[in-house]
C-alpha cells in the first residue's frame, strides 16, 4: 500500500507578530528570523499516515511538497519521524505571490499521478494562509472519494473505517481506496525520532521534479486575487493587576474584585 | 437568473440546529446583506435538512427574496456528497454572484466541495466585507492573525465562508415576504463515503459554544489533575471548559473543549484563562469575552495584553483560594 503525505513547509507559525514582515509589492509575506517548519496540521497528516502503515506488513510513506525552493534540512523531521521518502516539486512559478489553492491543487494532482498511490493524506489547513481547500481539490481533480476532519483510520482490506469529528462527537464512515484523507490536531501529534532515526533520515531518497517533469508546462488562472495586505489592528485591553501578600491571599483578592466590580 | 429579475443574486447557505436556523446563520445573513448593499444585489437562503420548516419560517422576517428549499430524508445530518449535490442544485435554480456561508464544521467541508463544483474561488475564514468599487473585498486574518489579507473574486460565482462572531447577527426586519422555492435533487443513491456509526461527544458540564462563563486551561496546568481544579472552579461558577490546543492534543481535556482559530469560537460574558500564554490562534476564538481574566506564572505572556484582571503566578497556588472565595460569596448570596 502506498501512501502520499503532503507537506507544505511554512515560516514557524508561532513566531512574534514582528517576524511577519509585509511585502505590499506582491502581497506576500516574508519572514524575518523564524524558521521554517512543516505546516502544523501536516506533521498530523503524517502521525495519521504513519499509524495506518503500522496496520499493515508492507506500506510505504512518501512526503510530497511543492514549492519555489523546499530545504532539504526541514523535511528530514518528516523522514525520521518515519516517512520512507520524499518528492519535492520546485519551481521558480511554485511562489505564494503565484498561487492560489486551486492552482496547488493542480500541480499536486500532477505530482501524485506521476508518484501513484492508494491513500493521500493532507493537513486540515495550511498554517500560513489558512486555506483549507486544497486536499478536497486534489480529490476532485483524481476523482477520490475524500473525508474531512479524520480523527482516526482502520484499514478492513480495501475498504478504510474512518472516525471523522463532528459539531457534537463523532461519525464512523466507510470508503473505499484509493481515496483522500484530510487530517487536523485529533489525529495526533507527531511521533519523536530517535537518535538513530534521524541519522537514517538523511540516507533516504529524495527526488525533485520541475513542472515539466509532471506534465505541466502552464499553471492555470487563479481563482482569488489577493489585492493586499496590512497589519492589523491592536486592541489590547488595561489589564488591572491583583495581588496579594501571597499568591493564596492573591487568590481570594481576585475573587473578592471581580464581585465587587460585579463580574460574578 | 431570471428574466424580470435584474438584481445579482447573494445566497446565504444556512445551517441547521436540532431542526431550527442554527445561530451563526444570522452572523452569515448580516454579511450576506453588507455584500448585497454593495452591489446593489438582493439577498436569498439556502436551507438543506430534513424537516426545515422551522427555520424556513424563521427567515421569513429578513427581507429575502428567496428561501430555496431541499427537504430530503437523506440530509437527516450532515453528509458530504448529498449536501453538495442539495447546494448544488439550489445554485443551479438561483443562480448566485456570490455564495456565503459560516465556518463552521460543516462548512469547512462544504464550501470547498461546492467550490470546486463549481468552478468558483473560494475564501475561507472572513472576518469582514468592505464594499469596494469594483465590488467587494473579504479580510482574512492569515499568518497566525498576524497579518490581515485582502481579497477579491475571480470568478462568477465566488464563494466566501465567515468566521463565527466576527458579524453581528441580522436583527429581523417588517420587510415583504420571501418566496419559498422548493428544488429537487436527485441523489446518489450510493455515496463513496458511507456513515456506519455515529456516537455523540459526552460533554461533561456546560456546553462550551453556548456558555455565559468559561474557564479555560493551557498547556500551563501540566497534565490532567491541573484539569480537575478548574472544574471545580468552573462547578462553582456555573461555567464550562475551555481548554488552548496543547491539552485537546495531549488528551489531557476532550477535543472538543478547544478554543480558538481551528476550535470553537466563543464570546462569553466571562472567559477565565489559565495557564494560556496567549498565543494569537488562542485570541482568535476567545477575544471577544466580554471580561478576560488571565492566571499566568509570567508576566510577560500576552494574554495580559488582552484580559481586564490578571494575577501573575503559579495557578496550583492561586485557583484553590480563588475558588474557595467565590463559593462562599455566591453561596452566601444565594
Ligand atoms: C494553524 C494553527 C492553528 C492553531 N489553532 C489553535 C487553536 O484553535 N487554539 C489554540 O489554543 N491554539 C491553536 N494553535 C496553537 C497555538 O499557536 C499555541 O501553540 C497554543 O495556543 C499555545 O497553548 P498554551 O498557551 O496553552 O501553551 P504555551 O504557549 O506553552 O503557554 C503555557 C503558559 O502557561 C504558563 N504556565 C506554565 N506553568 C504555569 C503554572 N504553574 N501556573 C500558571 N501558568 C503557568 C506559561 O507561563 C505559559 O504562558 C494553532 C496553531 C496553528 C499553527
Ligand atoms: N505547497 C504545498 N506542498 C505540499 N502540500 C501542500 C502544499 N500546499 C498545501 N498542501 C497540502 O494541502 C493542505 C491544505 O492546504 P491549504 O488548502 O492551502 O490550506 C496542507 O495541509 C497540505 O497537506
Amino acid at each position: 500500500m502506498r501512501i502520499v503525505v503532503c507537506i507544505k513547509q511554512v515560516p514557524d507559525p508561532e513566531g512574534p507578530r514582528d517576524a511577519y514582515f509585509i511585502n505590499t509589492a506582491n502581497a506576500t509575506v516574508e519572514p524575518r528570523g523564524i524558521p521554517p517548519v512543516l505546516s502544523l496540521f501536516d506533521e498530523n497528516a503524517l502521525e495519521a499516515a504513519l499509524r495506518i502503515r503500522d496496520q499493515i506488513p508492507q506500506g510505504s510513506v512518501s512526503v510530497l511538497s511543492i514549492g519555489k525552493r523546499i530545504p532539504n534540512a526541514v523535511m528530514l523531521k518528516a523522514l525520521a519521524a518515519g516517512a520512507d521518502s520524499l518528492v519535492k516539486v520546485e519551481d521558480e512559478s511554485l511562489d505564494a505571490s503565484g498561487l492560489d489553492s486551486y492552482i496547488t491543487a493542480q500541480v499536486l494532482a500532477a505530482a501524485l499521478s506521476k508518484l501513484g498511490f492508494d491513500l493521500i493524506v493532507v493537513g486540515r489547513q495550511a498554517a500560513d494562509w489558512n486555506d483549507g481547500q486544497v486536499g478536497i481539490g486534489i480529490a476532485r481533480l483524481l476523482d477520490l472519494p475524500s473525508v474531512t476532519l479524520v480523527r482516526s483510520v482502520h484499514l478492513s482490506g480495501h475498504d478504510m473505517e474512518i472516525e471523522r469529528v463532528l459539531p457534537q462527537g463523532y461519525e464512523i464512515v466507510r470508503t473505499a481506496l484509493p481515496a483522500l484523507i484530510m487530517v487536523g490536531g485529533e489525529a495526533g501529534e507527531l511521533r519523536y525520532p530517535s537518535m538513530i532515526q534521524r541519522r537514517e533520515a538523511k540516507n533516504k531518497p529524495i527526488t525533485t521534479w520541475n513542472l515539466i517533469d509532471i506534465g505541466l508546462t502552464t499553471l492555470p488562472a487563479k481563482r482569488v486575487i489577493r489585492q493586499r495586505l496590512f497589519a492589523p489592528e491592536l486592541k489590547d485591553r488595561a489589564c488591572r493587576m491583583v495581588d496579594g501578600a501571597s499568591l493564596a491571599e492573591a487568590g481570594r483578592n481576585l475573587a473578592e474584585r471581580l464581585h465587587s466590580d460585579r463580574v460574578v | 437568473m431570471s428574466m424580470h429579475d435584474a438584481k445579482p443574486c447573494i445566497l446565504v447557505a444556512v445551517e441547521l440546529q436540532s431542526g431550527d436556523l442554527h445561530p451563526l446563520a444570522l452572523e452569515a445573513l448580516q454579511a450576506g446583506s453588507q455584500v448585497a448593499q454593495g452591489i446593489n444585489g438582493r439577498m436569498s437562503a439556502a436551507v438543506m435538512g430534513n424537516g426545515t420548516g422551522m427555520a424556513v419560517k424563521r427567515l421569513q422576517g429578513f427581507g429575502l427574496e428567496h428561501v430555496y428549499v431541499v427537504d430530503d430524508p437523506l440530509l437527516d445530518g450532515y453528509q458530504s456528497e448529498h449536501y453538495s449535490a442539495a447546494l448544488t442544485a439550489i445554485c443551479q435554480s438561483a443562480a448566485p454572484v456570490y455564495i456565503l456561508m459560516p465556518n463552521t464544521l460543516t462548512g469547512v467541508d462544504l464550501a470547498p466541495r461546492l467550490a470546486w463544483e463549481l468552478d468558483a474561488g473560494l475564501v475561507t475564514d472572513c472576518v469582514a466585507v468592505q464594499n469596494a468599487e469594483d465590488g467587494p473585498v473579504f479580510v482574512k486574518p492569515v499568518y497566525s492573525g498576524n497579518v490581515m489579507a485582502v481579497y477579491r473574486a475571480a470568478t462568477c460565482p465566488f464563494l466566501v465562508t465567515l468566521r463565527p462572531r466576527a458579524f453581528a447577527p441580522m436583527q429581523p426586519q417588517n420587510a415583504k415576504t420571501t418566496t419559498i422555492v422548493p428544488v429537487t435533487c436527485t441523489f446518489n443513491p450510493n455515496p463513496r463515503v458511507a456513515q456506519v456509526q455515529h456516537l455523540d461527544a459526552e460533554v461533561q458540564g456546560i456546553r462550551l459554544e453556548t456558555a455565559e462563563r468559561i474557564v479555560a486551561g493551557g498547556r500551563g496546568m501540566g497534565g490532567s489533575e491541573g484539569f480537575g481544579q478548574l472544574r471545580a472552579l468552573a462547578d462553582v461558577l456555573g461555567a464550562a471548559i475551555g481548554a488552548s490546543r496543547p491539552p485537546c492534543d495531549l488528551g489531557w481535556v476532550a477535543p472538543t473543549a478547544q478554543v480558538g482559530q481551528t476550535g470553537e469560537i466563543v464570546a462569553p460574558g466571562l472567559y477565565i484563562a489559565v495557564g494560556i500564554s496567549g498565543s494569537t490562534q488562542h485570541l482568535a476564538g476567545m477575544s471577544g469575552a466580554k471580561t478576560i481574566v488571565a492566571i499566568n506564572a509570567d508576566p510577560q505572556a500576552s494574554i495580559f495584553r488582552v484580559a481586564d484582571y490578571g494575577v501573575v503566578g503559579k495557578y496550583e497556588e492561586v485557583i484553590p483560594t480563588f475558588t474557595e472565595t467565590l463559593k462562599d460569596m455566591l453561596t452566601e448570596e444565594a
